[in-house]
């Protein structure tokens, strides 16, 4: 039972990769493909923070606990820290493309938009 | 003082950029261009120094001073080695040409064009130095988002229509990165390059390693453009301002190789499972994109997506150059890239002028109007026979090394796939030259049916400000060709064979893998000249199908056609294709290790 | 493509991956248990060699210091793509009146929710200012202090209404704030060359552990980063706030 919890945050992160790519290919509206790709970046929080836990252990902030108490990976919260704003920087620009589309094309519908007509 | 120079080129941009933003309300029209053009210089100088300083040993810079202690790395450094040392120039003198040409392009929107330009070189640099996974990740990133940012630039439609598919792959690209980069993370505990490869080394047939590796190339191999990851590159390169084109075309792109080179070396080369795949996938992948970015550029009317796919052919090549087990393909990798990047950025120089000063981009649209600007078709004339693989400057060079590499670990198959996709893009160039400039080929009714929406670039820059840098580029693409070869054999023997235990103190070293003895190389032959002369056939052929027999040109379209067809359907400008396709191409890593 | 080819594409794809990803999963390290060398090497040494007790903080500003330069022109280029690409169809100009989207009115606001907002804005850039200063004790940093401040200026637009909030958004105080922020930190690491010491070498005092102020370089750096993402964030708040509002006859580009 418990090598099967193991497996579950590695699960986790596969299931939101795959759902978010399933979901950008089958997209009908642009902010909602860009919602997806916030899906697949997820998946990447989850597996960095999994890697990074350490079962039974706090934080990795000494302000209470002494330094050496067990805490988990401050490493890969960095690296979180890093990922969520190239998602924020990213989510912005994409957002702002989309709306410059809408108003010169009048929609939004990756099937109906194509960069070369021929 | 040299010890002082290794963080210049990547901050010093960096803050250049910084402050001109702070500033970019109260600094007059041409300062910006001035900065951003000497900031530009300033990085090529630094950059030329280091590659100078950076033989026998790689210069090392630990960052924040956190120097390894008894073999445990801290912080991040910057090992700099030849190839990474004068890739970083290649790119700054690239920089420094675009920003001539672009000279006072952008004036309308204050300093934000020159802030995101030295962002995007600042994070191009940075990228080839570091020696740190994650810190590699976050400079390409940087080159990314800049990237996504100048591509929609211009505001039409088509405009914005490839910078959203070229944002979406290559972000899901970067994603796929992150993730390989937490599997490896998990695996060896480390993030620089010489502690992960120790980590390799103790488990090198680790299924997570195989996967982080899958995750890490795939996004590499995005960026690169390679088949079945190629769809965006068209469609952004063709769309983006002609001198952001300039960049990606002749840096970004070709950078996506190094990136996978740099960690196939440095990071996964104890694995022997991971570097069977290297040795197979990759060459197969390589191949196929140097013929398919082939036949698709001689399809195209609209000039910079033609560019745009022969820049998906020559990269393949450059991917087959990596992916041969061979010095020889490493140093050709090397020197093939240079001068791709800087044939390729004159080329796209040329369709910028076109745009400024004919107000068009269709090459059937434009036939005859380029008489007016004949030195820009010389130009354009010169690039399209490098391309094919003339034997003269960097890319024959390259060309020879990579097909020399082939042939002595007996992959011989690959030379015909790389000279058939040079012939291909050099006759499709030449086809556009011999049309627009000297009006040959006519195609009545066709000139109306442009791909896209009328499209022109700002025309009030002088000719000779845009035909300066162009020239500059095809001279440097033409000289130097031996000593490139060598210092760039030197290079590849260093990033082969990276001295672990000179960076991380004694005791830390890793097996090296025994070094391959260079062997006598065979004799030139005449290929290079039959290649050049077939792309000027097939050029003629195409500009001269009206006066030839019909049966002829109606039989040979009854062959071609319907794959041509399939091929045309498929590059259908919907990011939902584009991202099926990635899937199946990391699919594709999954099938390589499990039956490779 | 039609879609079904796009899907049978998919299920191809997924047929070979999800083997792959199972295989791959069965020989992870086990989850919580497996060593991890680098988090706990900072965890044991950064208190004593740097001061601080938030161990997030020491990688990001100190041992991997440079992750952070890069990430902080990330989200400059990124900001200033954005407002490129917004501005660029309707320019920078401030227009005095408000205009509507489509048929939807400019309701009137009640002196309760003026009231609200000031004292709210106020609290929350105060609170802003004190995540920033609590980097290096507590969870708290540039980042997250920045994106705190630059949300109290959406509760300026919603207490003073447009014309009051855009005489208080200057878009050039903004870029100033985001680009000198940017710089800030990256002259930090210059300073520490001119010292003579490494790039971004942390060369100031270090404090006492768990003092708001300790951490040395790492404070200017931090602070850097909450300038330059208040400012980034509130230069995004005011383009996408820009774009509700309909262009009308002299109403700017």
């Amino acid at each position: 039972m418990s090598q099967a919890l193991a497996l579950f945050p590695w699960a986790a992160a596969t299931w939101l990769l795959a759902i978010g790519v399933y979901a950008i290919v089958t997209s009908r509206h642009y902010v909602h493909l860009i919602g997806c790709l916030s899906v697949v970046q997820s998946s990447t929080y989850v597996l960095l923070l999994a890697v990074g836990y350490r079962r039974g252990a706090g934080p990795p902030i000494f302000y209470t606990h002494p330094p050496g108490t067990p805490a988990v990976d401050p490493v890969v919260q960095a690296l979180v820290l890093t990922d969520i704003v190239i998602g924020a920087t990213v989510t912005a620009l994409l957002l702002a493309i989309a709306l410059q589309l809408h108003k010169t094309r009048g929609t939004l519908d990756p099937e109906k938009l194509r960069p070369m007509q021929r | 003082m040299i010890g002082l120079l290794p963080p210049l080129p990547v901050a010093g941009p960096l803050a250049v950029a910084g402050l001109l933003l702070m500033l970019s309300k109260a600094l007059p029209r041409p300062l910006p261009d001035v900065i951003a053009l000497l900031t530009a210089l300033g990085v090529v100088l630094v950059c030329i120094v280091l590659a100078g300083h950076a033989a026998p040993q790689p210069l090392v810079y630990w960052f924040g001073g956190w120097a390894p202690d008894a073999g445990r790395v801290l912080g991040i450094g910057f090992v700099i080695d030849q190839a990474g040392a004068a890739i970083a120039a290649f790119i700054g003198l690239l920089f420094a040409a675009t920003l001539v040409f672009a000279w006072g392009y952008y004036d309308e929107v204050h300093a934000h064009f020159h802030v995101l330009m030295l962002v995007f070189m600042a994070g191009m640099i940075g990228f080839c130095l570091t020696h740190d996974l994650f810190n590699m990740f976050v400079w390409f990133e940087v080159m990314s988002v800049a990237a996504f940012a100048v591509t929609g630039y211009a505001l039409r439609s088509s405009a914005l229509e490839g910078a959203l598919n070229f944002t979406v792959v290559n972000s899901i690209g970067s994603y796929l990165i992150l993730g390989g980069i937490g599997l490896i993370y998990a695996e060896a505990g480390a993030l620089d390059f010489s502690a992960l490869a120790q980590g390799v080394a103790r488990a090198p047939d680790s299924p997570v390693t195989a996967a982080a590796f899958a995750l890490v190339m795939s996004g590499f191999l995005i960026k690169a453009a390679q088949v079945p990851f190629q769809f965006w590159l068209a469609d952004a390169h063709a769309v983006a301002p002609s001198p952001v084109s300039v960049i990606f075309s002749g840096a970004m792109v070709a950078l996506g190789v190094f990136g996978a080179a740099r960690l196939s070396f440095a990071v996964f080369a104890p694995a022997a499972p991971v570097m069977r795949v290297l040795h197979t996938l990759l060459l197969g992948m390589g191949a196929a994109s140097a013929v398919l970015g082939g036949v698709m550029a001689l399809m195209q009317r609209h000039v910079k997506r033609l560019l745009a796919f022969s820049t998906i052919s020559h990269v393949g090549v450059m991917v087959v150059g990596l992916a041969l087990p061979d010095p020889a393909g490493l140093s050709g990798l090397f020197v093939y890239l240079v001068g791709h990047g800087l044939v390729k950025g004159a080329l796209f120089m040329v369709a910028g002028i076109l745009l400024a000063r004919c107000s068009g981009i269709d090459e059937v649209g434009l036939r005859g109007r380029g008489r007016g600007i004949w030195p820009a078709g010389v130009a354009m004339a010169a690039g399209g026979l490098l391309l094919a693989g003339l034997p003269f400057g960097l890319m024959d060079e390259g060309t020879r090394l990579i097909g020399d590499a082939a042939q002595r670990v007996g992959n011989i198959w690959v030379v015909p796939a790389i000279t058939a996709g040079a012939i291909c893009t050099g006759a499709a160039v030449l086809r556009v030259t011999g049309r627009v400039f000297l009006g040959l080929g006519p195609v009545p009714g066709e000139e109306e049916r442009s791909p896209t929406e009328r499209e022109r670039e700002k025309s009030d820059r002088p000719l000779w400000l845009m035909l300066l840098p162009t020239a500059l580029l095809l001279l440097l693409a033409l000289g130097g060709a031996e000593a490139a070869g060598a210092f760039a054999g030197q290079a590849a023997a260093a990033f082969m064979h990276p001295d672990t235990a000179a960076l991380l103190g004694p005791g830390a070293a890793v097996p090296p893998s025994p070094p391959v003895a260079p062997a006598p190389d065979p004799p030139t032959t005449a290929l290079p000249w039959l290649a050049t002369g077939l792309a000027l056939a097939i050029a003629a052929f195409e500009l001269t199908r009206r006066r030839l027999p019909g049966r002829l040109v109606r039989g040979f379209d009854w062959v071609t056609r319907p794959p041509l067809d399939v091929l045309r359907t498929l590059h259908s400008g919907r990011v939902g294709d584009y991202v099926a396709w990635l899937a199946v191409g990391v699919a594709l890593f999954a099938l390589a290790f499990a039956f490779g | 493509m039609t879609r079904r080819a796009r899907l049978l594409l998919c299920v191809l794809a997924a047929a070979c991956l999800l083997p792959a990803c199972l295989h791959v999963a069965l020989h992870m390290p086990p989850f919580g248990a497996h060593p991890l060398p680098y988090g706990e090497a900072i965890n044991a040494l950064a208190t004593r060699q740097r001061h601080v007790t938030n161990m997030v903080s020491a990688v990001n500003f100190d041992y991997r210091g440079l992750d952070t330069l890069g990430e902080e022109f990330m989200l400059l280029g990124a900001v200033t793509g954005t407002a490129v690409l917004l501005r660029g169809s309707r320019g920078e100009q401030l227009t005095a009146r408000p205009g509507r989207v489509g048929n939807r009115p400019v309701a009137p606001r009640s002196d309760a929710v003026v009231l609200i907002c000031r004292a709210l804005a106020a609290l929350t850039v105060l609170f802003g200012v004190y995540v920033v200063l609590h980097a290096m004790t507590t969870p708290g940093g540039g980042f997250q202090g920045g994106a705190i401040i630059a949300a109290a200026t959406a509760l300026i637009f919603l207490g003073e209404g447009y014309r009051g909030w855009r005489r208080i958004m200057r878009t050039g105080l903004l870029d100033a704030a985001e680009g000198g922020g940017a710089a800030l930190y990256a002259l930090c690491g210059f300073a520490a060359m001119a010292a003579g010491w490494p790039f971004l070498h942390n060369f100031l005092p270090l404090g006492t552990p768990r003092d708001v102020f300790s951490g040395g370089l790492m404070q200017i750096e931090n602070a850097g980063v909450g300038f330059a993402v208040a400012g980034g964030f509130a230069v995004l708040f005011v383009e996408f706030l820009e774009e509700t509002r309909a262009e009308r006859d002299g109403d700017g580009a």
